[in-house]
């Protein structure tokens, strides 16, 4: 994995933050409490001089991991977020695909409607999965968080051209170019505070931050960010190979995000 | 590790995808993961192993065999890094072709060898449009080798074709590296291939470092700031804009055109804090002695002895996706701005380089336009300022086609 030039990549998503907030009337992002979406926020900070000027929203299953809860609660007053809990049910039978494509998707649409955002923040990466990797930085849902993944609108240069359709609201990527690697490396450079799930306990850890239900951790001894950095420079497995959704059919994030998953 | 994006361009089943994703095997980069599902892929879809499928992620490009959408991926080659910019080649998907592209500094152009494909419209289209888009060094790979039996022969003619268009459409001919390859069978990719003895130069790869390693560095030149908004919180207003190139220093003498306000930057913030200078390439905040009236979106910040100059007539060279015949909206530094004329004086037919009459259908095809705009905007030729002498074309809420700014 390749270890990009931080200041470049912070540059373009400052870039990309402060063009959401200046295209759009009614901006939310969605903080998952992992290390993408906090240090989204982080680079929002940044972008508006310390003060987050966009709700926050969790998703929340109600199984999160306690840690996460906990993160999430110390942060939010810290930074302080406006954040919104949407609750989705969860029921003991689902899983995977059921739970994260429908679960998820009814609660972020009815906080979507609830307070009428017009774009939301999601803090998805290129490298993660060949399906995010053909996302673009702003990209239109419709009006049932449909991802029209064969006809993206056009963005050539820096012009984000996508325009909003009745009902319908865009999602913003700024950290689309970002490498997992860069994540950390960043988190290290700005001291941005993280899920401590993440760093290795009893030889395990988790590399991909889910609900209890469906994320595994993956084997390591990576006890500091600057293990993980090293562990990632050379790996050769997939960051969300602990994550149960991706692993059940070859294109289960393409159906997932053309139903609306983040 | 700084990136350096190289686009890939050439007709459809040229093997683009099939490229990339032999090289990303070739080079050790592709996890297991990705290799094993699509290897998978392809044997449920009884195919030979596609290494394209490691890019070709959506269900409907891998069942129909082609790209549809663009995407990225990268390799470290002997510490230097490369972002590989797929594209779809298929004519009807040009628009997500040059959404990829646009993002490109270098490219390689796919040449198929075999005999009833090689050079095609699209081919020189590509062509045509990458050099328009500023891409200036070029590989050309003239790929399928193995379908012509490694003959010279072939890759000759291929080349002394290309070559011809590319002084037609005036390309430096020396910043064009020719490469005969076979990315499925991965010869001259990263290793040299034995079936070639004749071809003396270097690898794909090889060639890249070179490409990426002589290229002349951007300067910093005169001051410009092209504005984006204002912040949304803070009890101060202030400007957000991005340097574009030169330098800004706290309490230095600026304007703001084509609002023409002469001001003081009295605060510069990059990055959340306070500076005395802001330089290429930040996104800056600033607040001035004046408040400005109203919005500057897409305004440009200059300083002293630098001026740039707002206008309302454009000469542009616009790439058409269709015979465009209602009005035009360019978009052009976060402006939008409806085009009160735009007077065609001739088009250039993309596949052959041919200069034709302004009456010529102009789809797929580029034309040397006449702008007169509904309202003034900065715009400097792309040739001497590329961020601000290019521009998106829409007809309506349809995109429709790509320009630069020849003279303003």
């Amino acid at each position: 994995m390749i270890q990009q030039d931080l200041k470049e990549l912070e540059e373009r998503s400052i870039y990309i933050i402060r063009e959401a907030t200046t295209k759009f009337d009614n901006v939310a992002a969605l903080w998952s409490m992992g290390k993408d979406s906090t240090t989204m926020i982080a680079l929002a900070r940044k972008a508006f001089l310390g003060k987050v000027p966009f709700p926050v929203i969790h998703i929340d299953n109600g199984v999160d991991f306690p840690e996460t809860y906990k993160f999430r609660q110390e942060l939010a007053k810290k930074w302080k977020l406006n954040l919104i809990v949407a609750e989705s049910e969860i029921k003991p039978e689902m899983s995977g695909f059921a739970c994260c494509g429908e679960n998820k998707t009814v609660a972020l649409k009815k906080v979507m409607k609830d307070h009428g955002f017009d774009a939301l923040i999601v803090s998805i990466r290129r490298d993660e999965h060949g399906i995010r990797a053909k996302e673009r930085y702003m990209s239109p849902r419709d009006k049932e968080f449909k991802w029209d993944f064969k006809n993206q609108p056009a963005e050539i240069w820096d012009d984000y051209s996508s325009k909003l359709d009745a009902k319908g609201h865009v999602r913003i990527h700024p950290l689309l170019d970002w490498n997992e690697v860069d994540i950390w490396g960043y988190i290290k450079k700005e001291k941005i505070p993280i899920n401590p799930l993440y760093y290795s306990r009893n030889g395990l850890r988790y590399r991909s931050l889910g609900c209890t239900h469906c994320t595994v951790p993956i084997k390591s001894k990576a006890k500091t960010i600057d293990d993980i950095i090293k562990e990632l420079v050379v790996t050769k497995v997939e960051e969300r190979s602990g994550r149960e959704q991706d692993k059940e059919k070859i294109y289960v994030m393409e159906k997932l995000r053309a139903l609306g998953y983040m | 590790m700084l990136i350096n994006r190289i686009t890939l361009l050439g007709h459809k089943d040229h093997g683009k995808s099939t490229l990339i994703g032999n090289l990303l095997i070739q080079t050790g980069t592709a996890s297991e993961q990705r290799i094993n599902d699509a290897k998978k892929t392809s044997q449920k879809l009884g195919r030979q192993f596609e290494p394209g499928f490691i890019l070709d992620s959506f269900e409907e490009e891998r069942e129909g065999g082609l790209t549809i959408d663009t995407t990225r991926v990268q390799i470290n080659y002997k510490n230097i890094g490369f972002e590989f910019i797929d594209v779809p080649g298929h004519e009807e998907l040009i628009k997500n072709m040059m959404s990829g592209a646009s993002y490109a500094k270098f490219a390689i152009l796919l040449v198929s060898a075999k005999s009833d494909e090689g050079i095609r419209p699209q081919t020189k289209r590509h062509l045509f449009l990458a050099k328009m888009m500023g891409i200036n060094r070029i590989i050309i790979a003239v790929n399928k080798m193995d379908y012509a039996n490694y003959h010279r022969e072939v890759f000759d003619s291929i080349k002394s074709d290309i070559e011809d268009f590319l002084q037609k459409i005036g390309f430096d001919r020396k910043q064009a590296y020719f490469i005969p390859i076979s990315a499925y069978t991965a010869d001259n990719l990263v290793k040299m291939s034995k079936k070639m003895p004749w071809y003396k130069g270097s690898t794909l790869m090889e060639a890249m470092k070179d490409a990426v390693e002589t290229e002349g560095k951007e300067t910093d030149g005169k001051l410009r700031i092209v504005v984006q908004g204002t912040l949304p919180t803070g009890k101060k207003i202030l400007t957000t804009g991005k340097v574009i190139s030169g330098t800004i220093k706290s309490g230095a003498k600026v304007s703001i055109v084509p609002a023409k306000m002469n001001v003081i930057a009295k605060e510069i913030f990059v990055k959340g804090k306070k500076q005395k200078l802001a330089k290429q390439g930040e996104n800056v905040a600033l607040s001035f002695d004046k408040v400005p009236d109203g919005s500057l979106r897409g305004s440009v910040i200059y300083g002293s002895g630098s001026a740039a100059k707002p206008t309302k007539r454009v000469d542009s060279l616009i790439f058409f996706t269709k015979n465009v015949v209602k009005p035009i909206t360019i978009k052009i530094n976060g402006n939008e701005i409806a085009c009160d004329e735009a007077k065609i004086k001739d088009v250039i037919d993309t596949g052959t380089g041919n200069k034709m009459n302004a009456g010529y259908d102009r789809t797929l095809n580029a034309a040397n336009v006449e702008l007169r705009l509904s309202k003034e905007v900065v715009a400097e030729p792309f040739d001497t300022s590329a961020e601000l002498g290019r521009f998106v074309v829409y007809e309506g809420r349809e995109f429709v086609g790509l320009g630069i700014v020849k003279g303003a």
